[in-house]
C-alpha cells in the first residue's frame, strides 16, 4: 500500500463543527488510554485540532469522556 | 475600532448534570428550576434539550449516573458570573458548564444532526462488516471451542463426584 502523504481534515471534509457534546466523534481522536492524539496522527488541520483539543477537555469536565482508561 | 464587543448581549450554551438522588420526574423539576434561575437574571432561553439519564464517564461525588440537560440563552455578560456562582453553590446541580455558543438556526442544527447521524451509521456498517468477517473466522475455529466446552463439562462432573464423596 502506498503511504498516505496527505490526510484530509475530518471536519473540513464533512463540513462539521467540532462539538464537545458529540462524544462519538471525539472518541475517534483519543487513543485507548483516552489521551488526545496529536495532529500528525489525526490528520485534522491545525485550526480544527485546536478546537478539538478544547472540545475534548470540555467533554472531560462534563464527564462525557473519561480522563483515563480504567 | 475598539477591541471590546459592542453588544453586551451574548449567546451562551449551558450543559448541566442533575444528580442521581432525584427521580426522573424530580429531575425535570430541577431542570425547570435552573432555567428559571437563568430567566431571573434576564436570560432569554432559545433552545432546550433534555438528554435524560446517562452514565457518567467517571464517578462524581459518589454518583455514577446523572440527568443531563442542555439549554441555550441570550444574556448579559455580567450575569454569567452570578449564574455560575449560584449553580456552583447549589447541591441540586452536580456539575455545569457555560460556553459561548454560535447562534444556530434550526435548519443548520438539523443539517448537522443528520450529517453526524449519517457518519455514525456509516461507521456502524463498517464495524458490522468487520464483525461478520470475524464470525466467519470463528466458524472455522468452532472445533477448538467444542473441545474446550467438553473439558469444562468434565471438570464440572469431577467436581460433582468429589463433593458427593465428601458428603458420604
Amino acid at each position: 500500500m502506498a503511504i498516505k502523504k496527505h490526510k484530509d481534515c475530518y471536519f473540513c471534509a464533512n463540513q462539521l463543527d467540532v462539538d464537545y457534546k458529540d462524544t462519538r466523534t471525539l472518541r475517534r481522536f483519543v487513543n485507548f488510554y483516552m489521551k488526545m492524539l496529536p495532529g500528525s496522527r489525526t490528520g485534522v488541520c491545525a485550526w480544527h485540532q485546536r478546537k478539538l483539543s478544547m472540545s475534548i477537555k470540555r467533554a472531560r469536565i462534563m464527564a462525557l469522556l473519561s480522563h483515563t482508561h480504567k | 475600532m475598539s477591541k471590546t464587543k459592542k453588544s453586551e448581549q451574548n449567546h451562551y450554551e449551558m450543559l448541566f448534570i442533575i444528580p442521581n438522588k432525584f427521580t426522573e420526574d424530580e429531575a425535570k423539576v430541577q431542570v425547570t428550576k435552573v432555567e428559571e434561575l437563568v430567566a431571573a437574571q434576564g436570560g432569554a432561553i432559545t433552545y432546550r434539550e433534555y438528554w435524560g439519564k446517562k452514565r457518567l464517564a467517571y464517578e462524581i461525588k459518589h454518583n455514577h449516573y446523572g440527568y443531563y440537560s442542555l439549554c441555550e440563552f441570550d444574556i448579559d455578560r455580567a450575569a454569567i458570573a452570578k449564574i455560575d456562582n449560584d449553580l456552583r453553590l447549589s447541591n441540586d446541580v452536580l456539575r455545569h458548564q457555560i460556553v459561548v455558543a454560535p447562534v444556530l438556526s434550526n435548519e443548520t442544527r438539523a443539517r448537522q444532526k443528520s450529517l453526524s447521524e449519517k457518519l455514525a451509521v456509516k461507521k456502524e456498517d463498517n464495524e458490522k462488516k468487520v464483525k461478520t468477517n470475524e464470525e466467519e473466522v470463528k466458524k472455522n475455529s468452532t472445533s477448538t471451542e467444542e473441545a474446550i466446552n467438553s473439558s469444562k463439562e468434565l471438570d464440572e462432573k469431577m467436581e460433582g463426584i468429589l463433593s458427593a464423596k465428601d458428603l458420604l
